[in-house]
């Protein structure tokens, strides 16, 4: 079993004995120590949606699918195409690739998984460097890192950032979370 | 500005007058006793509204002040058709034998990330029909994500309610969110309150021009340096027992035992006199109900409150207040209070108080002049008729407390 704060973009888990995949997560942190988890989620039978909402700790079964090691190689809308050592390639449903969207970049890497042997999802790795393309001026000096501004990068997700990072700088970002992690 | 979600749980029409309904609201103390206070002041609004509630507390102790009465032994734990909060201890909810008579009620509370013990949860299953209205009673923010949040399903993954599905209710501060707990008569018991005659009895050597101040804190970085700024001045300081007191004494000692050369060093002493230039005037307050500290709020020039039910009840006061915010591990009530701070549209000196007090910022507090607590008190009202043009949060959660059907 894992916990709802394990769970990621690209997982299957069981509801009410019907598989559904997970577009998007959502981690909030509450009061004290606790933290609840938004999840989109699409059914794999009936293809309805749905938005959930877990506390971060509550224990859930993951159904442990296919996956292959892919690169991402273009968009042929609706559909993602990624392909694998083999030049076999594998759409991915627009709709589908959650939270991969924010991070997408030509030849990036992921996991592909697969139901009944079709690509349903993919898996980001949990963390991935990306380069700041917008934000405000440096300030330099307070390397503490406590108070954070507002950046972009190329897919024009936004993340906080400390303010000593400046446009250019390469970031790693935690994918779970969309958290800014370090400067490259 | 976000767009209010459809959901059909919100959307329900308002609760018939007529249908009382059992609530089972479970409560853990972890530290203070905000929960508890904030957990009984709901349980005291719903009996107010017609509705029978049970309390689960695994430490009531406090309410021995709080609520006084509220202990009191109930005759019986069965439901009874009159509206009344009965408090239990948590332990009985964990062993089948104290619940092998329980009716399980038709609304579950698990507040502030408590978890139901399964003792209850298991009993529940065998002894009613139907599933009830579980509700996961959340923390209050001001945070964006707070809106997304509130309102969805979250299906009971595992233990013997697998297959239910809760609800997740969060407090907030719009439209979007669940609202605050707001008595229905609230303003009018404070237009109906002497307020002079409570400040001529809890300070009676408040000199003219001298202002009165609550301090209600855990232990703000920021107590120093507002015991500096208050020395010598003609104000006083209405300190509330427990952490604030215990923060208030270190404070002194440690600037007594500071250089005294140095002007910024308050010497204060301990006296309810008059202050004089090197010290400054305050009174150690006993414990006090939730009325009694809404007449406090109501009294004082200025507030400063800590974790969430007092903040509410500061903003419902309309007068000028401070925010001493409950410190998390990893810094992440930063966020939280800028967030509250953006919702409020805080003038920049209040900001800038706010994240000294809470030790964000280093540096000097802005000064509280006239001029600034006028301020503060023109934002804290402004505040308080958007909140009033909102739903409490009691109607909301009657609302999505009734069956559906």
């Amino acid at each position: 079993m894992k916990i709802a704060q394990e769970i990621r973009a690209g997982n299957v888990i069981m509801q009410n004995g019907a598989p559904w995949v997970v577009l998007r997560t959502e981690y909030a942190r509450g009061g004290r120590n606790a933290a609840t988890v938004r999840m989109k989620l699409k059914s794999l039978l009936s293809n309805q949606g749905t938005e959930i909402v877990f506390k971060a700790d509550d224990k859930m079964d993951q159904i442990v699918l296919d996956k292959k090691e892919c690169t991402y190689s273009y968009f042929a809308d609706p559909m993602y195409v990624w392909m694998d050592t083999d030049y076999n390639q594998y759409e991915v449903e627009a709709e589908n690739m959650g939270d991969a969207l924010n991070y997408l970049e030509d030849g990036m890497g992921a996991e592909v998984v697969f139901y009944d042997g079709k690509a349903i999802s993919v898996e980001l790795p949990t963390s991935v460097e990306r380069e700041i393309t917008w934000t405000e001026p440096a300030v330099k000096g307070d390397t503490s890192g406590k108070v954070l501004k507002p950046a972009k990068i190329a897919t024009g997700f936004e993340i906080g950032v400390p303010i000593f990072v400046a446009q250019g700088d390469k970031v790693e970002i935690d994918t779970r979370t969309g958290e800014y992690r370090r400067r490259v | 500005m976000l767009q209010r979600r459809h959901n059909p749980v919100m959307n329900r029409a308002p609760p018939s007058d007529s249908a009382a309904l059992r609530w089972d609201v479970f409560c853990r103390v972890i530290d203070n006793h905000g929960d508890l206070g904030v957990c009984w002041r709901l349980a005291r609004q719903l009996r107010d509204a017609g509705q029978r509630v049970r309390l689960w507390v695994d430490d009531a102790s406090a309410l021995a002040w709080m609520a006084p009465g509220a202990l009191q032994p109930s005759p019986s734990t069965a439901w009874g058709s009159a509206p009344h909060v009965t408090v239990l201890p948590w332990s009985d909810a964990t062993r089948p034998e104290p619940l092998g008579g329980l009716e399980p009620g038709d609304v579950w509370i698990e507040a502030f990330g408590c978890e139901l013990p399964e003792a209850f949860v298991a009993h529940g299953v065998r002894h009613r029909a139907t599933a009830p209205a579980w509700i996961n009673l959340e923390y209050l923010s001001a945070e964006p994500w707070v809106e997304r949040h509130h309102g969805l399903p979250s299906p009971v993954m595992s233990g013997p309610a697998l297959g239910w599905t809760k609800r997740f209710f969060y407090p907030g501060f719009t439209a979007g969110t669940g609202g605050l707990l707001r008595e229905a008569d609230l303003l009018a018991q404070q237009q109906a309150f002497d307020r002079t005659a409570w400040r001529a009895a809890h300070a009676p050597a408040l000199q003219g021009g001298g202002r009165l101040i609550s301090l209600f804190c855990y232990e703000p970085p920021g107590l120093a340096g507002l015991l500096a700024q208050l020395r010598g001045s003609a104000d006083h300081l209405l300190v509330t027992p427990g952490r604030p007191l215990s923060a208030m004494n270190m404070a002194i000692q440690t600037a007594m035992q500071a250089p005294t050369a140095s002007p910024a060093t308050p010497v204060a002493i301990a006296t309810p006199a008059a202050s004089t230039p090197h010290t400054m005037a305050w009174t150690a307050l006993p414990w006090t109900d939730q009325h009694g500290f809404d007449r406090m709020l109501w009294a004082c020039d200025l507030n400063l409150v800590r974790g969430e039910d007092s903040l509410v009840r500061a903003l419902w006061a309309g007068r000028p207040f401070v925010w001493n915010i409950y410190p998390q591990h990893d810094n992440a009530h930063h966020a939280k209070l800028d967030a509250f701070l953006g919702w409020l549209d805080a003038p920049p000196r209040l900001r800038r108080f706010h994240r000294v007090w809470n030790g964000i910022e280093s540096g000097a507090l802005p000064a509280l002049d006239a001029a600034a607590l006028a301020d503060w008190q023109a934002c804290t009202q402004a505040a308080r008729q958007r909140l009033l043009a909102q739903d409490d949060l009691l109607t909301q959660l009657l609302r999505w407390a009734r069956p559906s059907g």
